[in-house]
């Protein structure tokens, strides 16, 4: 059941792309200032809100680990952290060459993309921690104090480095800084609907890997049995 | 300026899409080690050995 | 309050051992030293731009050796069992955390004060005369750091990479108190006025409650026995 449902949200999430790209590329026009290379957002953007997401879903999931001691919510915890973590490094990669083309540099120390850093090694922490505990109870504890920890850190870098890059002058995305009512609706419209497309693709890849954090317990716990 | 512009937004999504199939091809391949090592398992467990 | 007790009488074990042994503070002193007669060659020292790169120097210098002390600080109990004991004792999970944190506090204060001193007579930098500012962002901060260096060094003390792990997973969510720090050192050694960098405080005071009040509620998550 759960394997048609992965092929069906990949699917899905293929045949959303391909609209989305299209829409993209030949229907938007060029941005003001920005030209071709703007379109870029239509990845940057989705991926942080994909990442910020699934890191905080995350962080949920480890509280109701923490309350009832369910390894499930563990599970799905871990997977959901791995993806929002490819899904940030997309989010910083592209916006590393989108700073190259509109500032020519490579980095910004932009409020949004530094505590967008900060989480990619908080929770790469969160993953290398894992492998280096083998107890599945104890890595479901250890990760989830770690995940509540991370999560009310990246809070506070987000707001602290706000108000710092709000008061000394410094590269902003451009049309973000007045909000997203600053943006062309078509525009918004595209942003959205890539927002959909790779929630789906995330969502798909968690099922997978929550799928092979199962297959781990089966194989940890058979191991076990074996042993006694 | 344009034509560089395009280059770049071409790596740009480049990008996005090399890190999302290197995580899907690092998916698949732990997905065949984790069958193949349960496969293993089940047999030995199966056969009444101890690992 | 019982945890204050439990936790001032852990701070006191674990000083009064460091004042015997000396160990965290030998090494994280000579590592404090080192590290700056190395930047010594990197920076051109009594210049005007120490001005700038000071507070980022001295605390780079903080965090590395506060490392040392930190992952000393829950592996001093695993030999002979102790930290099982501890853990079984009446003694609460959080009250041993929190101890462990007041004497990483201290211990790391101990050595900022050492890294001052060298600090300014290699790079000719007068801390002297803002002492008292300087000695405010030091508390605060380090008490942050030393709060993180404690609940990290309980919850790594018994994987395999401990001296590993525990750097990886605690610098990054130092950043913030980190920022807070580097921006208010500098701020002091130009003298400049505090006042107008209060924000920097406010981020130092709530990191450090938010950090503290995690750190006692987790505890026992952390040290389950």
């Amino acid at each position: 059941m759960r394997e048609k449902l992965v092929v069906a949200l990949a699917l899905a999430a293929a045949v959303l792309l391909a609209f989305n790209l299209y829409n993209i590329f030949v229907m938007l026009p060029d941005e003001a200032s920005q030209g071709y290379i703007y379109r870029i957002i239509f990845f940057h953007v989705p991926a942080a809100w994909v990442g910020m997401l699934g890191f905080f879903v995350a962080m949920t999931l480890s509280v109701l680990y923490l309350a009832g001691g369910d390894l499930k919510y563990d599970s799905l915890a871990a997977s959901i952290v791995e993806v929002a973590v490819v899904f940030s490094t997309v989010n910083l990669v592209t916006g590393s060459i989108w700073a190259r083309v509109i500032w020519g540099i490579w980095w910004t120390w932009d409020y949004r993309l530094t505590s967008q850093l900060v989480c990619v090694l908080i929770f790469s922490g969160y993953l290398m921690l894992r492998r280096a505990i083998d107890e599945p109870t104890q890595r479901a504890r250890l990760s989830a104090a770690l995940t509540v920890f991370g999560c009310v850190n990246v809070v506070i870098v987000w707001k602290s480095i706000e108000w710092f890059r709000n008061n000394h002058p410094g590269p902003v995305l451009s049309f973000r800084t007045g909000g997203k009512s600053g943006m062309d609706p078509a525009m918004l419209h595209a942003l959205l609907w890539n927002f959909l497309a790779l929630m789906i693709v995330a969502a798909a890849l968690t099922l997978i890997r929550t799928r092979q954090e199962s297959t781990a317990r089966e194989i940890d716990s058979l191991r076990r049995a074996a042993h006694v | 300026m344009d034509a560089r512009n395009f280059t770049f937004m071409f790596y740009g999504f480049l990008a996005a899409w090399l890190i999302i199939l290197a995580y899907v091809v690092s998916l698949a391949r732990r997905s065949a080690r984790l069958s193949k090592e349960l496969e293993d398992v089940k047999q030995l467990v199966g056969s009444g050995q101890k690992t | 309050m019982n945890l204050l007790r439990q936790s001032v009488a852990v701070a006191r074990k674990d000083l009064a051992i460091e004042i015997r042994t000396k160990e965290s503070l030998n090494a994280a002193g000579s590592f404090a030293i080192v590290i700056l007669l190395i930047f010594s060659f990197a920076f051109e020292s009594f210049s005007d731009e120490m001005g700038e790169f000071g507070g980022g120097l001295l605390w780079l210098v903080f965090v590395f050796a506060g490392a040392l002390v930190f992952n000393r600080g829950f592996a001093r109990e695993l030999p002979n069992e102790c930290l099982d004991t501890l853990l079984a004792s009446p003694l609460s999970a959080a009250a041993l955390v929190i101890g462990k944190a007041f004497a990483n506090f201290a211990m790391l204060l101990a050595v900022e004060l050492v890294s001052l001193l060298v600090f300014g007579i290699f790079y000719g930098v007068d801390w002297l005369s803002v002492a008292g500012w300087l000695g405010l962002v030091f508390a605060l901060a380090t008490w942050g750091v030393s709060i993180l260096g404690a609940v990290f060094g309980a919850l790594t003390v018994n994987l395999r990479l401990r001296e590993l792990m525990l750097p990886v997973i605690i610098y990054p969510l130092m950043i913030p108190v980190l920022i807070a720090a580097i921006e208010l050192t500098n701020t002091v050694l130009n003298h400049r006025p505090v006042s107008g960098q209060m924000e920097w405080i406010r981020v130092l005071v709530v990191s450090d409650i938010v950090f503290t009040v995690l750190a006692w509620v987790l505890a026992d998550t952390i040290l389950v026995n």
